[in-house]
């Protein structure tokens, strides 16, 4: 399988504490990998390093066949790097469909002049972004909700509109920042029939997340952090049976 | 050319849907109205209120580019009336040098465009406090500047700029300028329309919430920062080139701090971010200066009676509206109205 992202012995500190600290890792084409360790370990931290938002003090960053480590975050995305965020990052004073419609701006480039003059280019370029976009909120069971100010979207519903956002970008690496948490069980199940489904289609995914029964069943392999490293990698089977990680993390689950 | 104020800004993302074809929507009608008077206004004004309504026209192009740069970028420009002074000198240099007036009018603009663009560099990298006093020290530097130089009149200023001509039409008369800002701000308006409503309005409203959100969903911003403090620049720069020709010069006096500071409150009390906000403020603040200018210049009253006037008045107002409406008149009324309609499926 060839590799899509290299993360080669990435480290980033602040204050002089290492958040990630030479963390070395490849994600094949269509493989989901999960990203699990106790609070603190780095996972947000490398997520962020991932997607541009920090910048690493040491290391590389191989996306295909491209550096992106001097990436803004902006150009990640174009070349096909997408992440739900964590919490709620839901733009305000537009609608659901609106806020999906943004998601395309990744792989879209009409600009203020043709905005300006209403090109017939431009107009083309629109009608697909709003069918894109619908079919995106279709695809998260939103299509009722397009219209409304997705200020009112109920917790739940907010993180699915930041998946439909994600899908709307077409990216070729999706990142899920701790997608299931605060999730009701009805909607946590829909998330992970979602997932499943974008794994079947051979998306490549990256996975922060709490909840081992959801990594267990949704991920292809799992990283580990601790403390800023990488303490084991592995099939979830592999990492279950794994002295470090018990003693480091599912210890303190079991216990 | 206003009739295509049609919708504001919030409620025309969501193309309209089928039901809301079949019967106009009260954005709808309203627009129609307010367009209606807006050209029927110069001829049933007496002739020496025209005035006020050509520089209400001219402050609103302002605070329409204004109110999307506070809106969308979130950067306040305490010196947006730097552009304008840009605009009307580029206006008054070009035609007190012979050349057509028209090209004057076109390069009034495009001028104010560039500088913003040049000092956008390393302005924007500023946040919050910090843009907002280097703005207001740039126009100090170019009040002080233009007082100085002898190529733009010094503290008198550039007299004698000649009537506005376009393809032989002479722009003569008080009404002529009336009708002249109207199209400009409806030409304003519609391109502002344009960009809220697509692609690149899209990326603005979104950063104007999370810019790293907007990052990551490939949303330049620092571009578009740049692009809407351009285009606020261009729109404050046609403000005052329209300003030149209809007023026949132009000093520092006639672009003061008091101005730049004028169009700040006018975006806060409409609401930042929306056309109809941006239209409403300026009227408002535009007939409440009227209203202290006429106190102000009573019998009685000393020499500095209307600025003492307009300063408090905006402070007042600056902090009745922060306290009471933080969005503004136009965004408060309109939640105040989808509210009432909670029950209709919202469009924003």
């Amino acid at each position: 399988m060839t590799t899509l992202l290299e993360v080669g012995s990435v480290g980033r500190a602040f204050g002089g504490v290492y958040a990630v600290r030479d963390v070395a890792m490849a994600v094949a084409e269509g493989e989901t990998r999960a990203v699990i360790g106790p609070n603190g370990a780095g996972k947000s931290t490398l997520f962020n390093l991932i997607s541009g938002h920090l910048a690493p003090d040491h290391g590389t960053l191989r996306y295909g066949t491209r550096r992106i480590d001097r990436l803004p975050p902006h150009a990640r995305a174009r070349l096909g790097i997408a992440i739900v965020f964590q919490g709620a990052r839901l733009f305000h004073g537009m609608t659901a469909l609106e806020n999906v419609m943004v998601g395309a701006h990744a792989r879209t480039r009409h600009g203020f002049l043709s905005a300006t003059l209403r090109l017939p280019a431009h107009r083309r370029e629109e009608a697909e972004i709003r069918a894109d976009a619908l079919a995106a909120l279709d695809r998260v069971g939103l299509r009722d909700w397009a219209h409304r100010s997705a200020d009112v979207l109920p917790l739940g519903q907010q993180r699915s509109l930041q998946v439909a956002r994600a899908l709307c970008a077409r990216p070729r690496l999706l990142l899920l920042d701790e997608p299931a948490s605060g999730l009701r069980a009805g909607e946590r199940e829909a998330l992970a029939q979602l997932v499943e489904g974008l794994r079947a289609e051979g998306l490549t995914m990256m996975l922060v997340e709490h909840d081992v029964a959801f990594v267990a069943r949704l991920a292809d392999r799992v990283s580990v952090l601790d403390l800023g490293r990488l303490i084991a990698e592995g099939t979830p089977e592999q990492i279950r049976d794994d002295p470090a990680v018990i003693a480091a993390y599912l210890g303190e689950e079991a216990a | 050319m206003s009739v295509s104020v049609r919708n504001s800004p919030r409620s025309s993302g969501a193309h309209a849907g089928p039901a809301r074809r079949r019967r106009p929507a009260p954005a709808t009608l309203g627009a129609a109205a307010v367009a209606v008077v807006a050209l029927l206004v110069p001829v049933l004004l007496p002739a020496t209120q025209v005035s006020v309504y050509v520089l209400l026209l001219l402050a609103a192009i302002v605070v329409v580019g204004l109110s999307m740069l506070m809106g969308f970028a979130g950067q306040v420009s305490l010196g947006q009336a730097s552009f304008t002074m840009i605009g009307g000198y580029t206006a008054a240099l070009t035609a007190t040098h012979g050349l057509p007036t028209w090209l004057g009018l076109l390069l009034a603009p495009v001028v104010a465009a560039a500088c913003a663009a040049l000092v956008g560099v390393p302005l924007l990298r500023l946040r919050g406090h910090q843009l907002a006093f280097a703005t207001l020290a740039i126009q100090l530097i170019l009040l002080s500047l233009v007082g100085r130089l002898e190529w733009t009149g010094g503290d008198i200023g550039l007299q004698g700029v000649p009537r506005l001509q376009v393809a032989g039409y002479e722009f003569a008369e008080e009404i002529s300028y009336a009708y002249l800002a109207l199209g400009a701000l409806g030409l304003v308006v519609l391109v502002t329309r344009h960009i809220v409503t697509s692609r690149p309005g899209r990326g603005l409203r979104a950063l104007a919430t999370s810019e790293v959100a907007a990052a990551s969903s490939g949303v330049p911003v620092a571009v578009y920062k740049q692009a809407v403090f351009s285009l606020s620049a261009g729109f404050a720069g046609l403000a005052g080139g329209i300003y030149a020709f209809y007023i026949g010069y132009v000093a520092p006096g006639s672009f003061p701090v008091l101005l730049s500071f004028e169009y700040v409150v006018m975006v806060v009390v409409g609401g930042a971010g929306t056309i109809w906000g941006a239209l409403a403020g300026a009227t408002a603040i535009t007939l409440l200066l009227q209203l202290l200018n006429d106190i102000g210049t009573r019998e009685g009253m000393p020499a500095s009676a209307p600025t003492v006037l307009s300063y408090a008045v905006y402070g007042l107002l600056l902090v009745v509206v922060v306290l009471f409406l933080p969005r503004g008149l136009v965004p408060s009324a309109t939640a105040w109205w989808d509210r009432r309609t909670a029950s209709k499926p919202m469009e924003g």
